[in-house]
């Protein structure tokens, strides 16, 4: 274990016992904020529905990232070898995405229901969008002396683009990639928590009707473990990929 | 002739008699880029197997006309430029190599040599092996698998050039390949081109700012002139070879310096003054 990860530890050790110290002798009731042992007692109870809602919300989550990383990766290649379409497409695509997502959540329950597609959906869109700005960026930010080299060996636009700018661009798609992840999972759980019957969100949602508020954090628990998890994937992947730098 | 640069021969040269002729011919080359006159009407002729080194004051349009002969650039309608006495496209038909290594970091030495080798289509293993078979004779062999940033700058430059070696076409262009590297691993690395360039036998016409690197590795130097850059002197270079480093003191190296040096002056002057105008 790295000194880094042991600090990490310690510190958040050190967090939930502060917390669980603070909570039980100033007496705050467990509406405000409960202990964490209670918090992981709830969620051991309830691990049944919980496992349940969370595979929902990991499935949507994971399917609608796999697409829309996809989707944003072909897009980006596609309009980097099209300057054209490139310089009429990309305004537009910045302009969509500066709304933020949540308000089209809504939309895409309409169009979509409120079962698993619309979350899919959602998390897709927001996905393929960093993914895509990100992998542009990366495909266009090369050594033009590079490019040069290239043509020079008598490679077209496909083998700059194979050989060059891909490569070039997986520290910035990787960085787009793992920033994507923890966005999924939150995109996944508000759409829920806007219409559905199932996964974290409308876990949260329902318990919050109930005021049942132990309930509430334990889901938050399992999704920050999840997300936790995503992103641990993702970071060990852009080591891999990365391995250069 | 060494196994390797044989077996490169074998593999790779597409088997035509050299001959005493022009490999390259440049006539009455010019480019404009909107205003500024880069060149103006270059005439210089390279023939096969052939050290051609080139020098000449900052900004005399020796990038241009390189890039031209690499074929990423046009010249203006008016001059042509003759590859084997035709005018065709050169873009694919000249070994380039520019200033900087440019080597990928995401690719080993091997696989950084290969590089252009893939681009032609040419199956990756059998690069490989060629390129394995090669390392020992750019000064790279146990380093085939090390990747370029645990390299230092000569080995690098090595690397570069055994990948432009690889691209196997009959004209080499280096531009400043060793302007980077301090003066002992440059002097070395001199030696060393010469040693690879009489194996391999390639025509080269070479760029650089060092009038004694030009002297010395040159069949011929020819100095360019200030902007428009046109070409203001040649001069063969009847310098016995091999050529070692004792040669930089005599005095037949010294009378071509001087000659080289009152040339290359007055064109330095010359773009000084504009600047200063």
């Amino acid at each position: 274990m790295n000194a880094a990860l042991a600090r990490g530890l310690g510190g958040g050790v050190l967090l939930l016992v502060l917390w669980e110290a603070v909570v039980r002798l100033a007496a705050i009731p467990p509406w405000i904020l409960p202990p964490p042992s209670g918090i992981v007692a709830t969620t051991w109870s309830a691990r049944g529905p919980l496992l349940d809602a969370g595979a929902m919300t990991l499935f949507e989550a994971v399917t609608g990232y796999g697409i829309g990383a996809v989707l944003g990766l072909v897009l980006a290649m596609l309009l980097a070898l099209a300057t054209p379409v490139r310089k009429l497409v990309l305004p537009m695509v910045v302009v969509v995405n500066s709304v933020p997502v949540a308000a089209y959540a809504p939309l895409a329950l309409l169009w979509f229901g409120t079962g698993a597609l619309s979350k899919v959906v959602m998390v897709a869109f927001i996905v393929g969008f960093t993914v895509f700005l990100n992998a542009l960026d990366g495909l266009l930010r090369v050594d033009p002396a590079a490019v040069a080299l290239l043509r020079s060996f008598g490679a077209g636009p496909l083998g700059v683009l194979w050989r060059l700018r891909l490569p070039t661009a997986l520290p910035a798609i990787m960085v787009g990639m793992r920033v994507s992840t923890v966005r999924s999972m939150i995109v996944a759980i508000v759409t829920e928590m806007l219409g559905s019957q199932k996964g974290l969100g409308w876990t949260i949602f329902e318990a919050v009707l109930q005021i049942d508020f132990l309930r509430v954090w334990a889901a938050i628990l399992v999704a920050s473990l999840i997300s936790l998890g995503c992103f641990a994937a993702v970071s060990a992947l852009e080591r891999r990929v990365v391995f250069w730098r | 002739m060494t196994d390797a640069a044989d077996q490169l021969d074998q593999l790779l040269t597409v088997g035509e008699a050299p001959a005493a002729r022009a490999k390259l011919q440049l006539n009455g080359v010019s480019r404009r880029f909107g205003a500024v006159q880069a060149l103006a009407k270059v005439d210089l002729g390279i023939a096969e197997g052939e050290f051609v080194t080139l020098i000449g004051p900052s900004g005399c349009g020796k990038s241009t006309l390189f890039n031209i002969v690499a074929g990423l650039l046009e010249a203006d309608t008016g001059g042509e430029v003759l590859l084997d006495g035709a005018a065709t496209s050169l873009l694919g038909k000249v070994a380039f190599m520019p200033q900087r290594d440019l080597l990928l970091p995401w690719r080993n030495v091997l696989d950084n040599a290969i590089l252009a080798a893939e681009v032609e289509g040419r199956p990756k293993r059998a690069a490989r092996e060629t390129a394995r078979a090669m390392a020992a004779d750019f000064g790279l062999k146990g380093f085939e698998d090390h990747y370029p940033q645990q390299l230092s700058g000569g080995m690098r430059q090595r690397v570069a050039l055994m990948r432009t070696f690889m691209f196997d076409r009959d004209l080499m262009l280096l531009d400043e390949p060793f302007g980077a590297l301090d003066a002992l691993t440059r002097a070395m690395m001199q030696r060393w081109l010469l040693d690879i360039w009489s194996r391999y036998r390639r025509t080269i016409l070479f760029i650089t700012h060092d009038i004694d690197e030009a002297i010395f590795l040159g069949d011929r130097v020819v100095v360019m002139s200030a902007r428009p850059g046109s070409i203001k002197l040649e001069r063969r270079v009847e310098l016995p070879r091999p050529r070692d480093p004792a040669l930089l003191t005599t005095p037949a190296f010294n009378a071509i310096k001087r000659e080289l040096l009152d040339a290359v002056e007055e064109e330095s002057m010359k773009t000084f003054a504009a600047g200063a105008a």
